[in-house]
């Protein structure tokens, strides 16, 4: 069809339209974009600074027959790496190791107080320097108790030597029955102790102090290294003995897309393990992944939630004010249409051209919009194509529909000034059906167990949509009452605004439809990014338990104390002392705290954070597993006997869960501190330089750390984006329906000028006309917004982003979501009195000439 | 007598060709009725009027505003349906078609002009590009055909203007053009002249008559202004939503143009009186008629008008 498109004459509106569509799609498929990529940052920050035991593969074996030669191990570490599933397969690096470890193996002779274990590893000649001695080198034999026993050449870490008095040359006997002999041939020191490796031989690294159950003493445990010479003579017979084939599984390259097949990927692997036959030993898969796979998953799909609630709205309301475009665009060419359909166009050639002219503007600006996308850092999801796709489908659509359903009959003349129409059956039915659906919707949302489901996303977008009907349907009857009032008055300008307000088309619909998400899903975003904001300096709070808390392994000496005192910027130090107590006589303990509460309680006064008071020289408050015991007696220094005052769920800064007290500082034998409360500015450099192996924290520290984890960053910064693209698209939405209900009004207010209205009065008119709307949809949209909180409040789980403390009761910021209501508002009325303001000089003949259409 | 079966047939046969209302003219219409329903509100806008026009004729209607005239004209032009009646134009029903046939009727048989001048040219298109419009839609363009119209109407110094810049007469001249473009039987004008002065008007009704009579298309003029009848061959008046009285115009033999005004005589013999003639003579309600040997004489009753 060759149908001259006015693209001159509509540029303005059709550079709206541009603009419009350009943002709508950067948003759409941005947004996303930069999500996705904050989730997968977040995943390999969790898989990176994860332990490697944790994230690493490792295939354990208790052997049945053992494997003597380096070659076997080998053998079975390509078999192994060639059964890891296609899905983990990239995320394998090949630079694995393979050990093999004894266990409690007790020095012959200690009564089980020490134990050397034998161990080999597969790259030790890469990991460790010799740094006295020798590697060790082959095994021979020796004499013990009338047999021949194997002598084998060990090396051990050099804090063995500090810690447990080894050093070349000594041999130790091994063994309470099968002996062996180990030669101490050499020290050695990690290349890189902080290396994530050592994290699987970390007993070969270091000398483990374990207090056995019950016992009193504590065990020395070591492992000590031996050259692939030493693998003849270990057996799995003789001794607690494992190998291991460790595939290192390198974070970086993860994806958050991934995780469901990663999981499944490695339940796979843990399942081959098992099952197949490769040698006579049974195999198994040890790994943390899965736990950490799990808990990323939940705190993302927590993310996911409220962020695509917030998208979506955004979405929803962007192809909104689209459409509001649109409809401006159909309306400037409503002439066109009119005169094309009158002197024989048909429907498809004005719909076509209604379509062609919205896709002029719309399909390049949404290119234009998809293009500048690809700048946000993050991969492709298939969203990003699919939302300009929908952008440019819908505004398209829209417009043929329109275009269609105006000029289905040639002549078209209105007369929706002589009566309303009255509602059909059938709008009302689908209405009230969809009031239903919604209300249902959230019934089941709160009576059936949250959790992630397409109710969750579908109750939303109902409830506004039924609230959008409700306004819709409802607005006009409390102006009709306005009306009366005004009526009754002398003044002229409130009727005929409030009138003209209350006869309005249902042209308002469309922007009582943007604007209405529009607020509520700002007002929602605000109020949940508010709670994870609050409820992450509460966690803070309750994570430090001062705004400074210095911590000492041992006592911190008065004079330092004083010191600290005296530091400029410091206002107030409260001294605590923590241990492990011992409960009445029984081998029992708990972790204590002995402190002045009421001095605590002067420092915390004001922060979200709480102790309750404690009065007494023995009294206590204990935790809930404590509670129930009537007085105890403790032994900590001396064996005070103290009387539970109260339960404590939490000590802010220490402890949240287990056995714990919180007691006077008089029932140490003499004041004492390990830990200071400190209040005031003063640097943390500052402090850890007068306390000496201390450590500061603050919780301003604590806060920064919070804050810092992408998923919490990333969840805050999108509903912040999404706040403020709502707001402005609401303020959009207002300029726009008024720009499309403009010759109408010209019109009236020409008239009404005519009969002798003022320059004042049309301004008067004119915000009157437009107020009620947007004030009646500004209230409803921020009672929902206030409302959603509490409806989806408790199928979010926020405490991911909250420093793992519940977001609970959501306490409505009416401060906030008022001033978003109250500002759309002030627009919408300043936009009105502009308008009227700027077309107070039109000619008022050519206006109403221009307009008759009769 | 009771007649025989073949004269029954015979009268049938009458009183069908008789029912042919009209005949094979141009433009019939028969006992048309359109009502606007609004929401609780019925106008009647034509009630059971009876109109026909000969091919080539140049015909004018009068009436006063809500006459019915706009009416009329929209159902004649296919932008709008008669709600009973009979409404024919070349020989097709326009109650009878389908939504297909109605557009390729707007295409091919008639067009019209409006009285405002802005509504009737597409602003951002200069004048040849208007009158290519309907070609293009009809998907039918024929190059120079355009050009060949602006200049027969004589507005081709307008081709390349815009509508801003071309004065009413001119405008309306194109849009007479616009009307014609594709090559129609009919042009309908809704008050082409209401917004121009006497001296433009003229110039434009020229222009209807050149259509008319260099391409030989009916032209068909609703105006509330009677003047108009001196323009054109006949004067059709609608009161009320019926036709009530005919102008004729004709060329005495002296060469004096004389205009004589008819009433209409509908086919079951109503007649509308003039209505100053009906005060003049105080008639009301009824009226006595007596039939001379070459008419009829129309007497107000002889009974007093009641006293209360």
């Amino acid at each position: 069809m060759r149908f001259p498109l006015p693209v001159r004459a509509h540029a303005g509106t059709l550079a709206v339209l541009v603009a419009l569509t350009a943002v709508a799609c950067l948003l759409v498929a941005g947004l996303p974009r930069a999500t996705q990529a904050s989730f997968d940052e977040a995943l390999r920050r969790a898989l990176t600074t994860a332990p490697a035991v944790q994230t690493d593969l490792t295939v354990a074996s208790e052997p049945v027959e053992d494997l003597r030669e380096r070659a076997q191990f080998e053998s079975l570490y390509r078999h192994w790496q060639h059964s890891v599933p296609a899905a983990l397969r990239p995320l394998i690096t090949p630079d694995g190791h393979m050990s093999a470890k004894t266990s409690r193996t007790p020095v012959t002779g200690t009564g089980g107080g020490t134990y050397i274990n034998l161990g080999w590893l597969s790259d030790a000649d890469r990991r460790v320097d010799w740094v006295q001695g020798r590697m060790p080198g082959p095994t021979s034999t020796t004499r013990h108790e009338g047999e021949t026993i194997p002598l084998i050449e060990v090396g051990v870490v050099d804090e063995a030597v500090r810690e447990m008095g080894l050093g070349v040359g000594q041999i130790k006997m091994l063994g309470e029955s099968d002996y062996v002999a180990v030669k101490i041939v050499g020290i050695f020191k990690a290349k890189n102790p902080g290396d994530r490796y050592w994290s699987h031989d970390l007993d070969i690294l270091h000398v483990s102090k374990q207090r056995p159950p019950g016992g009193m003493d504590e065990e020395l445990h070591l492992t000590t290294l031996m050259s692939d010479a030493g693998l003849t003579a270990l057996s799995g017979a003789a001794r607690h003995l494992t190998y291991r084939w460790v595939l290192p599984l390198d974070g970086r390259a993860a994806s958050a897309l991934d995780v469901p097949d990663l999981d499944a990927a490695v339940a796979e692997l843990g399942r081959l393990v098992k099952v197949q036959e490769v040698s006579n030993n049974p195999h198994r898969l040890d790994t943390g992944l899965p736990k950490l796979l799990d808990d990323f998953s939940a705190a993302l799909a927590a993310a996911q939630t409220v962020l695509y609630l917030a998208l979506g709205g955004l979405l929803t309301v962007a192809l909104g004010v689209i459409v509001l475009g649109v409809r401006l665009l159909t309306d400037r060419m409503e002439h066109t249409f009119a005169l094309a359909r009158a002197r024989g166009g048909s429907l498809r050639q004005v719909a076509g051209a209604g379509a062609a002219m919205t896709a002029l503007a719309v399909a390049p600006a949404a290119l234009a919009g998809y293009a500048l996308s690809f700048l946000v850092p993050g991969p492709v999801l298939a969203v990003v194509h699919v939302g300009p796709a929908v952008v440019v489908v819908t505004a398209v659509a829209f417009a043929a529909v329109r275009v269609s359903v105006a000029h289905r009959t040639p002549l078209h003349e209105r007369r929706d000034d002589v009566a309303d129409a009255r509602p059909s059956v059938r709008r009302v039915t689908l209405e009230v059906l969809v009031v239903g659906l919604a209300l249902v919707g959230a019934y089941l949302l709160r009576a059936r167990g949250l959790s992630q489901d397409p109710l969750l996303l579908f109750v939303p977008v109902a409830l506004t949509l039924a609230a959008a009907l409700i306004t819709l349907r409802c607005y006009p009857y409390p102006l009709r009452l306005l009306v009366r009032l005004a009526a009754r008055g002398r003044a002229a300008v409130p009727f005929l605004g409030l009138t003209r307000a209350a006869r309005a088309r249902s042209a308002s619909g469309l922007p009582v439809l943007v604007l209405l998400p529009a607020l509520a899903v700002s007002v929602f975003a605000t109020m949940i990014s508010n709670e994870i904001a609050s409820t992450q300096v509460r966690a803070s709070w309750q994570q430090v338990g001062a705004p400074i808390k210095v911590t000492s392994v041992g006592e911190i000496p008065a004079s330092v104390i004083e010191k600290v005192r005296a530091t400029d910027g410091v206002e107030q130090v409260v001294m605590a002392q923590t241990g492990q107590v011992q409960l009445a006589d029984a081998p029992e303990y708990a972790a204590a705290i002995a402190v002045d509460v009421a001095q605590w309680r002067r420092l915390i006064a004001g922060t979200p954070i709480s102790v309750p008071p404690l009065s007494g020289g023995t009294s206590a408050l204990v935790s809930p597993a404590l509670k129930g015991r009537g007085a105890f007696e403790i032994g900590w220094l001396s064996r005070p006997r103290v009387t539970p005052q109260g339960v404590i769920d939490s000590v802010p800064g220490f402890w949240s869960s287990g056995k714990f007290l919180v007691m006077p500082m008089t029932v140490l034998p003499r004041p004492q501190a390990n830990t200071l409360l400190i209040k005031g500015d003063v640097s943390r450099a500052e402090l850890a330089r007068l306390v000496p192996a201390a450590t500061v924290d603050s919780q301003k520290r604590a806060l920064a750390a919070i804050r810092e984890d992408p998923l919490t960053g990333i969840v805050r910064s999108t509903l912040v984006v999404v706040t403020v693209a709502l707001g402005l698209y609401a303020l959009v939405a207002v300029v726009l329906s008024l720009l499309v209900g403009a010759a109408e009004r010209a019109r009236a207010v020409s008239f009404l000028r005519t009969l002798g209205l003022s320059d004042r009065q049309a301004r008067r008119l004119t915000v009157l006309e437009v107020l009620p709307m947007v004030l009646v949809t500004a209230l409803v949209g921020l009672g929902l917004g206030l409302g959603l909180p509490i409806a989806l409040g408790p199928g979010v789980d926020l405490s991911a982003y909250a420093g793992d403390l519940q977001v609970s009761g959501y306490s409505p910021d009416l401060v906030m979501a008022g001033v978003l209501a109250g500002g759309l508002a002030v627009a919408a009325a300043l936009g009105a009195y502009a308008h009227t303001a700027l077309g107070r000089h039109r000619d008022l003949g050519a206006v109403l000439r221009v307009g008759d259409q009769s | 007598m009771n007649p025989t079966l073949s004269e029954l047939e015979a009268r049938a046969t009458d009183a069908r060709n008789k029912a042919a209302f009209g005949g094979d003219a141009h433009i019939v219409c028969d006992n048309l009725v359109r009502i606007y329903k609004t929401e609780g509100v019925e106008v009647v806008a034509l009630q059971g009027l009876d109109l026909v026009i000969d091919k080539g004729e140049l015909v004018a209607i009068v009436g006063a505003s809500g006459s019915g005239k706009s009416t009329l004209l929209n159902v004649l032009s296919g932008l709008d349906v008669p709600t009973a009646g009979v409404a024919r134009v070349g020989g097709m029903d326009l109650l009878s078609m389908t939504p297909r046939d109605r557009l390729r009727y707007r295409r091919s048989v008639v067009g019209f002009i409006w009285q405002q001048t802005a509504r009737n040219l597409l602003p951002y298109l200069n004048a040849r590009e208007n009158v290519e419009l309907p070609m293009k839609l009809a998907g039918a363009t024929r190059k120079g055909r355009a050009m060949e119209l602006l200049e027969l109407l004589g507005v081709a110094s307008c081709a390349t203007r815009k509508v801003s810049d071309m004065s009413g007469g001119e405008q309306q001249r194109v849009a007479i053009a616009v009307a014609i473009a594709n090559s129609p039987q009919l042009v309908l004008a809704d008050e082409p002249t209401g917004e121009l002065d006497s001296e433009t008007s003229e110039q434009v009704f020229a222009a209807l008559r050149t259509a008319n009579r260099e391409l030989g298309v009916t032209v068909v003029i609703v105006t509330h202004d009677p003047l108009v009848s001196e323009q054109v061959d006949r004067t059709v008046g609608i009161r009320d939503g019926r036709t009530s009285s005919e102008t004729l115009r004709r060329e005495s033999a002296e060469g004096q143009i004389i205009a004589e005004e008819y009433a209409v005589l509908d086919r079951v013999g109503r007649l509308q009186l003039p209505r100053d003639f009906m005060s003049a003579l105080n008639m009301e309600r009824r009226v006595r008629l007596e039939l001379e040997s070459d008419h009829i004489g129309v007497w107000p009753s002889r009974e007093e008008p009641s006293s209360d």
